[in-house]
């Protein structure tokens, strides 16, 4: 025992103590820094060997772990010239599951996500951890913030450009109040928005933004519209089809993205917008079929009910208001006369 | 002498009935659809196998109640025409003055109670609530059901109107049944635990006597029954005689 600890303290000394970064402290780097260092694939494709040592100890891992923590199957004597994987691909499916080793629960998040759903079904091209967050150049996510936006758009680059020309792609260059894709649809258990689960959740996914008074506030935006869409009819819908019936093929009631679009929302006065005026009856139609033009009136625009906005509506409110406690208590007043009735005669 | 009354024909008893079935379903599948962030709202709906079928049960159901009250009053006028019997639901001044009788003698002001026709104006008064309260409804519900044909024929604003409207005349029917109906027809002294009368049609003579003195009178063809005419109507009192 002794002689293991005076072992590793004597190994532990014989490093130079100036190493800048963990990596160095194994011989890798010696080979590995070579950027025209390739091995032919059997696909035929260039894997490359040679690390940017400089990139890698700017990463998030830099300063903190060793070629090996990472790459377990190496050892110093394995420079055969043989490599088992057959393309690029395979290698890294191979060195994606490392990462759960440290990132457990961002992995297990990942299980539930539809990149992992669709490459159980086989689709190759389906998004890693290194996909996403690279590989040696690792840098902390969201920084700057658009930089998401853009890892995306590489694998979806039709939804990316449309996002781009939106109300909140325009504005995302230049500040952090509009999401970025993963906002809405999540970084590592990224729903599937084919089978309807993900619009259910739009209410609970824009109010996050559309409620925030302070948030809204810079931009003159009502922070009721989430209230009042639950209010009406769509919202009551909505609510209660959660959690029940959300397979392809079931009508669902119509959540914020019906109106107001997915990655094209624009503001509702931009001629673009799918809830422009002009626009509204077209848009309503896409449920509604052979709704008149007049139709949009029967929708109050996610406000309040007033006397002013809407008189009617307002008025048959208060009627009830006033009329339920009234008949109610009317008729259990009447009930307990009656009782108190019965008990004097007996 | 019969010991019983027919009170209820047969057609009124399988009105009823229908009345009841379908006001049951349409509370059922409808408060969910006005309390939908309750919990129990979702558990009622998934017991009715999802949202979608939920909605189709409360207009199957409130179709059959719109057919039922058209029934109804279609029979109701013919019978108005054909002058072979005389409307017994509508409304008279006696209806009021019952009304305050009634209320004086709860009071203790008097111990004179109301001598009752056909139907007491508790009776006439659900009857004609239930009566506005279907056409408010089934209006209403056929707007929400159809709102493109709707919205092209009245107001846009009608429309989310007749929500509010709909949403709460069935919270006020739903409490007008559970407080005044399920009293009358269940916790009502009188008749505890359970008045069977519309659905066996039959009330026993002793208590149409008490309950509709004026009506028996002219059934069985005599003067109306003055006997204890102060009291007899009062409640808990004639029981006591009789014993």
């Amino acid at each position: 025992m002794l002689r293991i600890v005076t072992a590793l303290v004597l190994a532990a000394a014989a490093v130079p103590a100036r190493a800048g970064i963990p990596a160095e402290q194994e011989d890798c780097l010696g080979c590995h820094t070579d950027p025209s260092m390739t091995f032919d694939l059997p696909s035929g494709e260039k894997l490359q060997l040679g690390i940017d040592q400089a990139a890698f100890a700017r990463s998030v891992h830099g300063e903190m772990l060793r070629c090996t923590e990472c790459h377990t199957d190496k050892t110093s004597d394995h420079a055969t010239g043989e490599l088992k994987f057959k393309s690029r691909r395979e290698v890294t499916r191979a060195y994606y599951e490392q990462c759960k080793g440290c990132h457990f629960a961002n992995y297990t998040k990942t299980l539930d996500g539809v990149h992992f759903a669709v490459m159980a079904k086989g689709n190759d091209k389906a998004a890693l951890c290194v996909d996403c967050h690279g590989a040696h150049d690792i840098s902390r996510p969201g920084q700057p913030r658009t930089r998401i936006s853009r890892m995306c758009s590489t694998c979806h680059p039709k939804e990316a450009e449309i996002y781009a020309k939106s109300v909140h792609g325009r504005a995302a260059d230049s500040t952090a109040d509009v999401p970025v894709c993963t906002d809405c649809h999540r970084a590592h258990d990224t729903t599937d928005p084919r089978d309807g689960a993900l619009a259910m959740r739009t209410p609970e996914i824009c109010g996050r933004c559309h409620t925030d008074e302070k948030l809204m506030a810079r931009y003159g935006l009502s922070t009721r519209v989430v209230d009042t869409y639950l209010a009406d009819f769509h919202g009551m819908a909505s609510t209660l089809q959660r959690g029940h019936e959300t397979r392809p093929g079931v009508q669902l009631a119509a959540v914020c993205t019906d109106c107001h679009g997915v990655h094209d929302i624009q503001k509702p006065e931009d001629p673009r917008s799918s809830v422009m005026s002009a626009n509204l009856g077209k848009t309503c139609a896409k449920c509604h079929a052979g709704a008149p033009e007049t139709f949009p009136r029967a929708w109050l625009s996610h406000y309040e009910p007033t006397l002013e906005k809407a008189p009617l509506v307002w008025g048959v409110t208060l009627f009830y208001k006033l009329m339920i406690p009234f008949m109610v208590g009317g008729l259990v007043l009447q009930i307990a006369l009656h009782l108190w009735r019965v008990v004097v005669n007996r | 002498m019969s010991d019983y009354i027919v009170r209820f024909n047969l057609q009124q008893r399988v009105e009823h009935f229908v009345t009841m079935v379908t006001f049951a379903l349409l509370c059922l599948t409808g408060l969910p659809q006005k309390f939908y962030q309750a919990d129990w709202a979702h558990a009622l709906v998934g017991l009715f196998g999802g949202y979608d079928n939920t909605r189709w049960i409360h207009r199957i159901a409130g179709i059959t109640l719109a057919v039922s009250t058209v029934v109804h009053f279609s029979k109701g006028i013919l019978i108005m025409l054909s002058k072979r019997q005389y409307f017994s639901m509508v409304p008279t001044r006696k209806d009021f003055e019952d009304a305050i009788l009634q209320l004086r003698y709860y009071l203790g002001m008097t111990e004179k109670h109301p001598r009752y026709d056909r139907y007491t104006y508790k009776e006439k008064f659900e009857y004609w609530g239930l009566v506005v309260g279907n056409v408010i409804m089934v209006a209403t519900g056929f707007i929400l059901f159809f709102p493109v044909q709707a919205a092209s024929i009245i107001p846009g604003q009608f429309i989310p109107a007749a929500k509010v409207a709909h949403s709460n005349e069935g919270l006020m029917a739903f409490f007008v049944i559970t407080i005044w109906h399920i009293f009358n027809a269940h916790l009502n002294p009188d008749v505890f635990p359970f008045d069977a009368s519309i659905f066996t049609g039959k009330v026993s003579r002793e208590r149409y006597q008490h309950e509709h003195p004026l009506e028996l009178a002219r059934l069985e063809g005599g003067p109306p029954d003055v006997r204890g005419q102060d009291a007899a109507q009062g409640h808990g009192t004639d029981r006591r005689e009789v014993g």
